[in-house]
């Protein structure tokens, strides 16, 4: 074993104890079942861990996580994440997840340069931003109904990050890739938000479950080894334990 | 010679401790059922869906709708006496966890299923600002990753970079093979370069096994440099030293990660005879 292990329990070092805490999840877990169910796709947010909100373990999403969530069509590295989850391993389900008080969302209603290589990134939530100029402008930004640059708690941002989650889905079921398991396997698309205050996912009822809503219990279920996710027609999504 | 673990001391004073009780409170963890019965079982799944639905299959409509209540309520139960405990430790926890996020870390990994950044490690929500991608890839045209740094680094002023490869990585595998995978050539093409940047050292390794983890150790050294290589790191590093990148490898057979031990200042000033972006 690493000499440094036993000392990061004395020094209170991060990185230390990241390797340590390491050992100690090592101790008590094994080697896991490598195989795949959901693929995530979600923000980089460090509020958003996907397999702790989902209550699933090591083995059970396949991952991608960029700021803001952004499904852009000619992102090769999203585009290769979703290559490899679907025509590879075959996953039953994509999930793409946004969340309130999104940073990648706040940025994009300043307005303000953000420096570097961000804003050329941040450009399709500008976009979305431009062409629902009137309704954002109608919710309040900040919780109190203030309009400064407070924690981005509002409405208004909450509004954009569905929206960002709608446009993510429809680049998705563009996706032809994504297209040809739909129509042949039953592959199902998902696109909900988590609520950083609560903790709770919601389906926004778009992808391959919109129009219809999803009936029954098998039909909407995003399944782990030791949990799963239920989305129900409505817009409401659970999750049980196994 | 600073290496990374000297360069960590440094950091220290900057770095909010750790409470040690967070290591024992594993809220994320499998209860001790479910781990003996995943890693005591073999698991022969022919695939998810068949697994999966096999013991709802033999339930009627209305039993399925009681065993997910069941559950279901459990799963709250738990929920709740996490979250008391959460609030007990800490009674400002949840309201400080929606006013923001202040990671220490940077995670880029692997997006493979089985390397969660935060159960791996035992982080908290709100600790590590995560990346994942196939096979763990730092690619300069790549806005995706490199739009995760430049905010991670120049806006949340993270402390640590770590870049964490995997044994047995898939991406690299499919990237050795001999095969048109579409869409996934460009991606993938970059660990092509990786081997061909170290082609004497891996030729000679006989086993491949061992030369697909001399890989995988390789492609995240290069991934550090690619790393270092970004304007937003070099820069932050020379106004604040920090942060500070480290290349990991986790071993899916004993569950440890492996720490290569970057130079980084070393790696750095190799980098920055070329790629100096701190205009000084």
């Amino acid at each position: 074993m690493d000499p440094l292990i036993p000392t990061a329990y004395e020094t209170e070092d991060s990185f230390l104890y990241a390797l340590s805490s390491n050992a100690a999840w090592a101790g008590y877990k094994a080697h896991q079942n490598p195989k795949f169910f959901p693929i995530w796709l979600g923000c980089s947010d460090s509020r958003c861990p996907e397999t702790t909100l989902l209550g699933l373990q090591p083995g059970d999403v396949f991952v991608h996580r960029n700021i803001a969530n952004l499904v852009c069509a000619t992102d090769i590295n999203t585009a290769a994440v979703i290559e490899y989850a679907v025509a590879h391993l075959r996953v039953a389900h994509v999930v793409l997840c946004g969340h309130t008080a999104c940073g990648g969302a706040i940025a994009a209603l300043g307005g303000q340069r953000v420096g570097g290589v961000l804003d050329t990134w941040l450009a399709p939530l500008r976009g979305l931003v431009v062409g629902h100029e009137a309704e954002l402008a109608e919710l309040p930004m900040d919780e109190g109904g203030g309009d400064g640059s407070g924690s981005g708690a509002g409405a208004r941002v909450r509004r954009l990050v569905e929206l960002n989650v709608k446009a993510g889905v429809d680049v998705l079921m563009a996706n032809v890739v994504v297209t040809e398991a739909v129509r042949e396997r039953g592959l199902q698309v998902h696109g909900c938000l988590f609520d950083l205050a609560s903790g709770r996912v919601r389906d926004l009822g778009v992808g391959t479950s919109a129009g219809k809503g999803v009936n029954g219990v098998r039909g909407g279920v995003v399944r782990g080894k030791h949990a799963e996710l239920v989305f129900r027609g409505g817009g409401g999504a659970t999750m049980a334990a196994r | 010679m600073v290496n990374s673990r000297v360069g960590t001391r440094l950091l220290q004073s900057l770095i909010r401790p750790i409470p040690r009780t967070r290591l024992l409170s594993t809220p994320n963890l499998p209860t001790p059922r479910n781990a003996s019965s995943s890693s005591s079982t073999p698991t022969p799944q022919p695939s998810s869906q068949t697994r999966h639905t096999s013991t709802w299959r033999d339930m009627a409509e209305n039993d399925i709708t009681k065993y997910l209540r069941q559950t279901h309520n459990r799963v709250f139960e738990h929920n709740k006496a996490w979250a008391a405990d959460k609030k007990a430790k800490d009674p400002e926890f949840f309201a400080k966890l929606s006013a923001g996020q202040n990671p220490e870390y940077l995670w880029i990994g692997c997006s493979d299923s089985r390397i969660p950044a935060e159960q791996i490690t035992g982080l908290e929500p709100g600790d590590a600002f995560v990346h994942r991608n196939i096979a763990n890839l730092v690619c300069n045209t790549d806005l995706n990753v490199m739009s995760v740094i430049a905010y991670a680094v120049a806006h949340l002023k993270v402390k640590h970079i770590v870049v964490c490869g995997h044994y047995g990585c898939g991406g690299v595998k499919a990237a050795m093979t001999a095969k048109d995978l579409g869409i996934l050539n460009p991606w993938l093409r970059n660990i092509r370069d990786v081997y061909r940047l170290h082609e004497r050292e891996l030729d000679v390794i006989a086993d491949e096994t061992a030369r697909y983890d001399r890989l995988v150790e390789l492609n995240v050294l290069e991934q550090c440099r690619n790393v270092i290589k970004s304007a937003s790191v070099q820069q932050s590093y020379a106004k604040n030293k920090f942060p500070i990148v480290h290349g990991w490898v986790f071993g899916f057979h004993d569950g440890l990660l492996k720490d290569l031990e970057i130079d980084f200042e070393a790696m750095l000033r190799e980098i920055q005879k070329i790629y100096n972006l701190t205009e000084n």
